[in-house]
């Protein structure tokens, strides 16, 4: 029986009782050749060095979880094949986010700029049950179906370069969710969003690098999003500057 | 080292008790990978800067008199100025193709009633519109139109 085959795995470890700053730390690890980089993390954690933290869950590149940076590069560890990368690999935590702990990222950032863009159904009158269920076209589906499929693993965050120089800045996954809603038929508070888009740190703050949806690993473009809700907020605009009562 | 991020990149309104690790950068920013072409692309604001100035001194040129506009004219003949003129074009065309290739899907998927034309042809237009609009001012520097 031939020798596994051994791979150099580098990981970024931070222990916030002890350590000032981040350090790295070597291990060299048997792989096995179909592991996705996960794998060998979870090796490491089972049968090294128990002390290592990381956060995943599905394993199927549903659930968000596992997003660092690997070879530095977002990336989701359970969809990565190992043995796509080099007998080194670079395990770091996603960029851009305060780190809690060796791998594992402080997301609470992230969930209060997602909640500032109303992410969910807003009607100015509520649709009594007995009028049934509110129906919908393919058409009408398919114009917002694409920036549904985001399992908010925030490799976009990580990959964008405003998000990491501009702190008020809501980011692609949040922008991306509130276009999502924005172009829902059954969705009447567009204003309100375009609203929020118009402030300070939202769609305009985007220089267009196209880096988040370079890296989106379910391909929501959240760029497109951002830059189509840049285009309806100032039609909106205009549009209230036109039309008696701002066209409503 | 990667490079930090701003200190309060992603940090939540009510920071926890933990203590964190700032927000380090992608390491390949800003020169690395994909990075670069973002980065050159805005670069090339600082190329559009020089052109500006000297585009107002040319208008001053042609504002002051005869013997100006010809040393602006004698002066454009040198390599410096023949190598920042070939470098703009480049710029130029670097960022309009970036900017078309981006162009099409920042299309919301209609403005008001109206759809707008599939992406393609979004694309196959703007490089229409270029080429024409190229051909034009060729036509009126070399003195062949008006």
């Amino acid at each position: 029986m031939s020798e596994p085959q051994k791979k150099k795995i580098v990981i970024t470890r931070f222990d916030p009782d002890q350590d000032e700053v981040p350090k790295t730390q070597e291990y060299e690890i048997p792989v096995q050749p179909d592991w996705k980089v996960l794998d060998a993390l979870n090796f490491i954690k089972d049968e090294v060095d128990g002390s290592l933290s990381h956060r995943w869950s599905c394993r199927m590149a549903v659930c968000g979880s596992c997003g660092m940076m690997v070879d530095g590069e977002p990336k989701l560890t359970c969809k990565e094949a190992l043995s796509d990368y080099g007998d080194t690999v670079e395990i770091a935590p996603l960029a851009n986010f305060p780190i809690v702990r060796d791998l594992v990222v402080d997301l609470d950032g992230f969930m209060d700029k997602f909640k500032s863009v109303k992410p969910w159904i807003i009607r100015a009158k509520e649709r009594a049950v007995e009028e049934g269920p509110m129906r919908q076209s393919p058409e009408e589906l398919e114009e917002f179906k694409q920036f549904s499929m985001c399992i908010n693993c925030m490799l976009c965050y990580s990959a964008c370069p405003v998000v990491a120089n501009e702190p008020e800045f809501i980011g692609p996954a949040a922008i991306a969710l509130g276009h999502r809603y924005n172009t829902d038929s059954r969705d009447e508070g567009a204003a309100e969003r375009n609203e929020i888009f118009r402030g300070e740190g939202t769609v305009f703050s985007c220089s267009f690098a196209n880096e988040c949806s370079e890296v989106c690993p379910k391909h929501v473009d959240p760029a497109a999003a951002v830059n189509q809700a840049k285009f309806n907020a100032v039609i909106d605009w205009a549009q209230g500057l036109i039309l008696p009562r701002g066209g409503k | 080292m990667p490079r930090a991020s701003h200190p309060h990149a992603m940090q939540p309104r009510n920071p926890g008790s933990t203590r964190t690790a700032p927000p380090q950068m992608s390491p390949k920013f800003p020169m690395q990978g994909r990075y670069r072409a973002y980065t050159l692309f805005d670069w090339t604001g600082l190329i559009y800067l020089l052109l500006g100035f000297l585009a107002l001194r040319v208008v001053w040129a042609l504002g002051t008199g005869q013997e100006a506009w010809n040393v602006v004219m004698d002066q454009f003949q040198s390599p410096v100025y023949i190598g920042f003129h070939v470098l703009s074009l480049i710029s130029v065309i670097f960022v309009g193709v970036r900017f078309f290739s981006f162009f099409p899907k920042a299309q919301p998927p209609r403005i008001g009633p109206v759809k707008p034309p599939p992406q393609p042809v979004i694309l196959a237009g703007l490089y229409a519109a270029w080429i024409g609009v190229t051909l034009v001012m060729t036509l009126i520097l070399t003195g062949v139109l008006f």
